[in-house]
């Protein structure tokens, strides 16, 4: 048996920044427009997939990120930076390919059906949108939305990421704290992060009811439901994850 | 269908419990013996996709909202956090029984916070996130057995969490739970037709971590038998049962030929 208190005690602050991670997250699944099976149709504005997949898809993205920089640089700027511009990219990868092939592919023009005009271009929506659907393809204002959601969940990836790490590399007495190269516990830590950033945006995506345009939805005013869904859910998730990574410190990385 | 017999969920828990619990834990204390005797863990694995799979049935039959993959999703993502939580504790053969208990413990949180705080309407929520991640728990135990030979929290973290092997368990795993539904979801839905389905996905779940298995030539060649037999019996009994639920099979012959066309 390992010594819980003593893993858990010294490392109180990145439980905190765990649950702040998983928090960000949820909140930045309501950025990101999924449009679920009707917009694979092309009947419903956003990408034709669901939450999770394009959640999961920028979260995985940005712990790559992390991890890249991790084993560079260690400074929290960086890192937590280098997850959220991973999973920006990613997203915004994902939805210039998806305007080109909504607009050259199924022929749709972008068009959002929640609001008349466009928030940021100023554009006519309302005239554009094809009997019987709810828009199509990805309209700046969702476009701007998703990155800005990529930032965040990214953000909140890079975060958990970051605190496991410090967790695992912590000198607790009586062993030789590990490298951040250690593979074992960046796999351990990745592992985590993964399975935490899946239910951090399951949790929301039930929120949302599986489809959201971006911030100009009226679905988005939900987001503090998720929040704190996601911060209660996320203070047992980091004890256990601190719990399991400091375990692997304490047998010395194996 | 309606004169068709449906398993209670009752029935089903306990055969993934039951069957989960006793191939892991038959893997985890004959594997000294043998290492071939870690095939338990594999059937156990299989057991815990099949009633994984039929907990997916009921909760997503109310409609979630957000596809049937974000469920099986979030089981394998609760059952990766208890399972490392509990082999890392060093507790020896309680270490999976632990796993089993905190994803259940975590499914029971998740669940009540859906219901009471993002105010899901599902009345067995609760009951089916505990169960989905006890069952992926399982699954994750029985196959991570498989490739590593143990469940030794140093060596599950080096045989399948660094080399990757634990996302294969992750996606493979979560297409025996989530992906039998998602085909079969509908007003003709059978529950013996989804369940073969499982079962066969498991046994594509099972030669893939056998193939990945390091416990020995013995180890590698009876899994992936157990493997390629389970899923060739189930894929049968599946077409089976396809047929039997069909209006009508009908042969639409090959594509005309160029001739033909003109």
């Amino acid at each position: 048996m390992i010594d819980i208190v003593g893993v858990i005690a010294p490392n109180l602050l990145w439980i905190l920044a765990i649950v702040i991670g998983g928090t960000l997250i949820s909140i930045s699944v309501h950025f990101i427009p999924v449009g679920g099976a009707p917009a694979a149709m092309a009947q419903a504005t956003g990408i034709g997939t669901g939450t999770v997949m394009l959640a999961a898809g920028a979260g995985i993205a940005g712990i790559i990120a992390a991890g890249a920089v991790m084993s560079r640089n260690q400074d929290f700027g960086v890192v937590v930076g280098a997850a959220a511009v991973g999973a920006a990219v990613m997203l915004a990868a994902t939805m210039i390919v998806g305007t080109w092939i909504y607009a050259y592919g199924v022929g749709v023009m972008p068009v959002s059906a929640k609001v008349k005009y466009d928030p940021i271009t100023k554009y006519r929506q309302d005239l554009y949108v094809s009997q019987g659907t709810e828009g199509h393809g990805i309209p700046t204002v969702t476009y701007v939305s998703s990155t800005i959601g990529g930032l965040m969940g990214g953000l909140g990836a890079g975060l958990a990421y970051y605190a496991l790490m410090m967790v695992g590399t912590y000198p607790y007495a009586g062993v030789t704290p590990l490298e951040v190269e250690n593979l074992n516990l960046v796999g351990v830590v990745a592992s985590f992060v993964i399975g935490f950033f899946f239910i951090n945006s399951v949790i929301p995506s039930y929120n949302i009811v599986g489809t959201i345009e971006g911030f100009h939805d009226p679905k988005f005013k939900r987001w503090p439901k998720a929040a704190v869904a996601s911060f209660i859910a996320s203070i047992p998730l980091a004890i256990v994850a601190v719990v399991a990574v400091g375990a692997l410190a304490l047998v010395g990385g194996l | 269908m309606s004169e068709h017999k449906v398993i209670p969920p009752n029935t089903l828990a306990a055969f993934g419990v039951v069957g989960g619990l006793a191939g892991v834990y038959l893997a985890y204390f004959l594997k000294d013996m043998n290492s071939v005797f870690v095939f338990f863990g594999a059937i156990g694995a299989i057991c815990a996709a099949v009633w994984g799979a039929d907990v997916v049935r009921r909760v997503a039959s109310y409609g979630l909202g957000t596809g049937v993959p974000s469920i099986g999703m979030l089981a394998l993502g609760m059952g990766i956090i208890a399972v490392l939580f509990g082999l890392s504790l060093g507790l020896g053969p309680a270490g999976p029984f632990v796993a089993f208990l905190a994803s259940c413990v975590i499914g029971a949180i998740i669940g009540i916070i859906s219901v009471k705080v993002v105010g899901m309407t599902i009345p067995i929520m609760v009951r089916a996130t505990t169960e989905i991640a006890g069952a992926g728990a399982l699954l994750i135990l029985g196959l991570s057995i498989v490739i590593a030979g143990s469940l030794d929290y140093a060596i599950v973290v080096k045989e399948v969490v660094t080399t990757g092997f634990i996302m294969l368990i992750y996606i493979a795993g979560g297409m025996a739970m989530l992906h039998p539904h998602n085909s079969n979801l509908g007003p003709d839905e059978t529950q013996d037709r989804l369940l073969a389905l499982s079962a066969e996905k498991a046994g594509i779940a099972v030669v893939l971590s056998g193939f990945a298995s390091v416990a020995g030539m013995g180890a590698i060649a009876v899994t992936m038998l157990i493997g390629i037999f389970t899923w060739y019996y189930f894929f049968g009994k599946y077409y089976g049962f396809v047929k039997r639920d069909a209006y009508k099979v009908v042969d639409i012959g090959m594509l005309p030929t160029e001739e033909e066309m003109a």
